[in-house]
């Protein structure tokens, strides 16, 4: 810091003043100079200011220009654009049913799309694109194609008349975008089991496929995977055995009025279900939007097999006779008191229809005509506890293991509070819900022999594992023997297929009304649970129908034995055949027919 | 005694200023300009319309207003700054508070021709507001801290209100265009220093908060980062943009594809590529040489303006027009370096090329104010 000039230097004035000159001049001539020097420095420094952001802006330009060069220089990488045309891959798996037949495919489609920056004639477009899809409105068209939109999709799926139709309009603003769709060939058959499949993510050169409900989605990430897209997905279902039944059973509900029905067959041994059909159903190649209003058990997607839980009525009376026999408390032939009315503090539990059985009956006896009385009186014998224990081996306290997206849906509704008149009405199948695939897994459990089986619609490879004994050999038979009579002594007599040897249990629940408040007298769900051949157990059959009613003998009749069994004989008749099972010819028809050797 | 009053005498007068005006920058505008129009007719498919003919329009509009502007002397420009930035800033208040009553919450204002936003106007409010200050401020008390709080309080008031809108673009050119003004002026080194060292610091504590308990920034945030750092990571959604945009640079090479001949532009890949992303065009049809000449003419146009403020002895004019070429720098050096995944995605323009009617008539507005202080600084020494 240099030492500052003084404005008035004293011995500049003095001479000044020698010399008879103003010295005030000398202070303006020195304040100039100050100013001029400070202006100068000022100056220097916005000199060097200036210089430093020139410096910078020459880096960022630098840095801009060396980029660009970078940039220019790199490996061009084409243009997606280039990918518009280029088939996809059909990648998604398969889905086939047990002996390898397709129930779910993939098809390269085109979606179509527009860009009307590129269109030249807008009206012609949508003249021709209403003459070709007949449900797009032109005006609508018009008015997307002139507008300020430069993108839109007109269709997500073309068949190749559609895609060449519009092809041959010829306007450069119209462009396809290819695609690969699920297709299931056998459209509404199995529609439960499969459940669907939609576009996710979508762009101009291809869409992702993502499964929506069934097996489609619990196996998406499978079904997805590209290591897999050779190895189809091989369900348990027979697709023959599927189509029959759905058949029969949409016949049945059809002549019976029934709202709904469902029907399970189920391989015994190794739990797994070969058909599953519930009605009313859908087409999963155009799958309906779920309901916004309303019940969820009304729309079509609703899977009664599997998510619908219902008091299952009677059928359930052959888990206290069978659970009675392994306890040791009764036999077949121990006699059951069977006085009507059982009363259980204020409440009474009476027949169907004020019937009486007589004041005592064997077990086999209650079992064959479905005492509610005999049955209470069993279940008192076994108690809570034991009831409980004995039902969760069944699998009646969890939604079923089943690998459908839904199953978790479908958990079973419990007592609160389990009382001992909770045990006394469960006994008979009220007070507690569940699915009818409960039901099959259930049977198929007690009666293939006694071990427990887990439902499963993926085709089982190597030898079946043998699950955890729920009840003995011994009991299982006996089981079996007292449905077999229940068939041809008892309430299922319609059931009886020559042949087979079909044993069951028909079931007739009151429907509860939606609004609590008691049961409907007029409204039923009513349900047969079989087994054939009984001699030799291969397959359970559930068949469940809601709501039916048929007039039989001159009445209007709505129990499981008018409703259900026929429906369930029907199938067992058609179907058993196709599984492979030969018809047992009983030796009664061979009365009278002499056996004779011809040379 | 200013030396302004003293100048008065030695600047051109009457017609005679058509013959100062800065003809060369004039010229090296309309280059620019025109290079837009091309790339306009070009993305939409080879026709004036939506985009070209519009711009055309705006651009002779804004020739004309430059060429007014500039006629008037530059101590008319000076005296109204602060007006101006007033106006200017209760403009932004209106859009900001009032927008959703009279406006539908947007940016903008409309005049019935175009839509005014006062952002933009605002960064050469800013610019203009503080080259006025420091044109009034003593040499002496540059660098004393209260007399540098003003030119902070009259950059960050705006700037808050334009981050709020949100417009992160805008913000980052009014602070750095303020902040150059400041540095232009001669404020002490110390101050920017201190300002870029605190920077850099807040950045590396957000960045070692990552995953603690005192996590500065959300976990989204952080992810909007990681996809500017490796935009590959996210190619659909936020590195779309980016992706594609180095899909076209590269695809352009050094000569490029030829005069509508990309692809990757026309068939709407891009968005917004009439407006912030329109340099990837550019690449893609004329490729690295195409790229060079605009960078070259911007270049020319910062050249132009620092060589007219070097020997300006009017600080005003000197400061103004250094602020204006810096503010325009920025436009287009931000723009760039987003499309070329320099910087993140921040939505700024590129200067006199971008589809847009505010951004061009403000920016042909500034430059008639530095034509006005071309004509206007003292001559004939």
């Amino acid at each position: 810091m240099s030492i500052r000039t003084p404005l008035r230097p004293l011995a500049r004035i003095l001479d000044a003043r020698n010399k008879g000159e103003n010295p005030d001049a000398i202070e303006r001539e020195n304040l100039r100079l100050r100013h001029e020097d400070m202006r100068d420095k000022s100056r220097q420094r916005a000199e060097g200011r200036l210089l430093v952001l020139g410096l910078c802006f020459t880096v960022a330009f630098g840095t801009i220009g060396a980029r660009m060069g970078f940039m220019a220089n790199a490996e061009p990488a084409e243009p997606r654009s280039a990918a518009i045309g280029t088939p996809i891959l059909a990648q998604r798996a398969d889905i086939v049913d047990r002996n390898g037949r397709v129930l779910a495919t993939n098809l390269i489609t085109n979606a179509l799309y527009a860009q009307p920056m590129q269109m030249i004639d807008p009206e012609h477009c949508a003249d021709e694109l209403v003459k070709i899809f007949p449900d797009l409105n032109r005006d609508r068209l018009i008015k997307d194609f002139t507008g300020t939109r430069k993108f839109l999709w007109i269709k997500k799926k073309l068949s190749p008349e559609q895609m060449q139709a519009v092809h041959d309009i010829g306007d450069p603003g119209l462009l396809f975008g290819p695609r690969e769709m699920r297709l299931y060939p056998n459209g509404k058959l199995a529609a439960h089991i499969l459940g669907g499949a939609s576009f996710g993510r979508e762009g101009v050169a291809s869409a992702e496929v993502i499964g929506v409900a069934g097996v489609e989605r619990a196996f998406d990430d499978y079904l997805r995977d590209p290591a897999n897209a050779d190895q189809p997905l091989q369900l348990s279902i027979d697709l023959t055995a599927q189509s029959t039944a759905r058949e029969v059973l949409a016949g049945g509900m059809a002549i019976m009025g029934a709202k709904g029905a469902t029907s399970i067959l189920m391989d015994l041994h190794s739990g797994e279900v070969v058909s599953m059909v519930s009605l009313p159903d859908f087409d999963p190649n155009n799958r309906p939007r779920p309901l916004t209003a309303g019940h969820a058990a009304d729309s079509p997607l609703f899977n009664r097999a599997v998510q619908g839980v219902y008091e299952l009525g009677s059928t359930f009376k052959i888990f206290a006779a069978a659970q009675a026999m392994e306890l040791g408390v009764a036999g077949p032939d121990t006699l059951i008191d069977t006085q009507p009315p059982f009363r259980w503090g204020k409440f009474s539990i009476g027949e169907f229809d004020g019937h009486s059985y007589g004041p005592t009956a064997t077990l086999t006896k209650v079992i064959e005509v479905s005492s509610n009385v005999g049955t209470a009186h069993v279940a008192q014998m076994i108690g809570v506890e034991r009831q409980q224990e004995f039902l969760k081996s069944l699998g009646f306290f969890e939604a079923t293991p089943v690998e459908l997206i839904e199953a978790s849906t479908g958990k079973p509704l419990l007592p609160k509070n389990w009382s001992e008149l909770s045990t006394l009405t469960i006994s008979y199948g009220h007070g507690l819900s569940a699915s009818p695939l409960h039901l099959a897994t259930a049977y198929s459990s007690l009666l293939n022999g006694g071990t427990r089986v887990a439902p499963t619609l993926i085709k089982h490879s190597g030898p079946v594992e043998v699950g955890p004994r729920v009840v003995s050999q011994e009991v299982s038979a006996l089981s079996r023997m007292m449905l077999r009579r229940v068939v041809t002594e008892g309430t299922a007599s319609f059931g009886d297929v020559k042949g087979y040897s079909v044993a069951g249990k028909t079931g007739t629940a009151d429907k509860p009304k939606e609004n609590g408040g008691g049961y409907y007298d007029d409204k039923v769900i009513a349900t047969f649970a079989s087994v054939f051949p009984s001699n030799d157990p291969k397959y359970v059959l559930i068949v469940t129908l809601d709501e039916p009613q048929i007039m039989g003998a001159g009445q209007l009749r709505r129990t499981a034995g008018w409703t259900a069994v026929p429906v369930a004989a029907e199938i067992i008749h058609r179907v058993a055949p196709l599984l492979g099972l030969r018809p047992d010819i009983e030796s009664a028809s061979l009365d009278g027919v002499t056996l004779s050797a011809s040379n | 005694m200013s030396y302004l009053e003293h100048n008065l005498k030695t600047v051109p007068t009457g017609l005679r200023k058509i013959l100062y005006f800065n003809w060369g920058l004039a010229l090296l505008l309309t280059a620019v300009a025109s290079v837009g129009f091309i790339m306009l007719y070009s993305v939409a498919g080879g026709t004036l319309m939506p985009w070209s003919e519009p711009q055309m329009k705006r651009f002779a509009v804004g020739f004309v207003l430059m060429f007014f502007v500039g006629m008037v002397p530059i101590w008319f420009w000076r005296n109204i700054a602060g007006l101006a930035y007033i106006a200017t800033f209760i403009l932004l208040l209106v859009v900001e508070f009032f927008g959703d009553v009279g406006m539908g919450a947007q940016r903008w204002i409309d005049l019935g021709f175009m839509r005014l936003q006062p952002s933009e106007l605002m960064k050469i409010n800013v610019v203009m507001l503080i080259a006025a200050y420091y044109d009034w401020l003593d040499i002496k008390k540059v660098s004393r801290p209260l007399w540098v709080l003003i030119p902070v309080v009259i950059i960050l008031l705006p700037t808050a209100l334009v981050l709020k809108q949100p417009d992160l673009g805008t913000a980052i050119l009014l602070l750095t265009g303020g902040a150059i003004v400041m540095f232009c002026a001669g404020v002490h080194w110390a101050y920017f220093a201190a300002v870029i060292a605190s920077g850099v610091g807040l950045v590396s504590a957000v960045f070692a908060s990552r995953g603690t308990t005192w996590q500065l920034i959300k976990d989204y945030q952080f992810r909007r980062i990681d996809t500017f750092l490796d935009p590959s990571m996210d190619p659909h959604d936020a590195g779309y943009h980016i992706t594609q945009s180095k899909i076209a640079l590269g695809s352009g090479g050094w000569s490029g594809k030829g005069f509508m001949q990309g692809t990757q532009s026309r068939l709407s890949f891009l968005p917004e590529k009439h407006t912030d992303f329109i340099f990837t065009t550019l690449a893609e049809e004329f490729g690295f040489i195409g790229c060079i000449t605009l960078l070259v003419l911007y270049g020319l146009i910062i050249l132009f303006c620092i060589s007219s403020a070097i020997d300006n002895k009017n600080r005003f004019g000197a400061l103004v027009t250094l602020g204006i070429a810096s503010t325009f720098f920025l436009f287009y050096a931000v723009n760039m370096a987003m499309v070329m995944g320099l910087a993140p995605v921040v939505g700024v323009p590129l200067p006199l090329v971008s589809y847009g009617g505010s951004a061009m008539l403000v920016l042909m507005v500034a430059f008639g104010v530095v034509q006005s202080a071309h004509i206007h600084k003292p001559r004939g020494r």
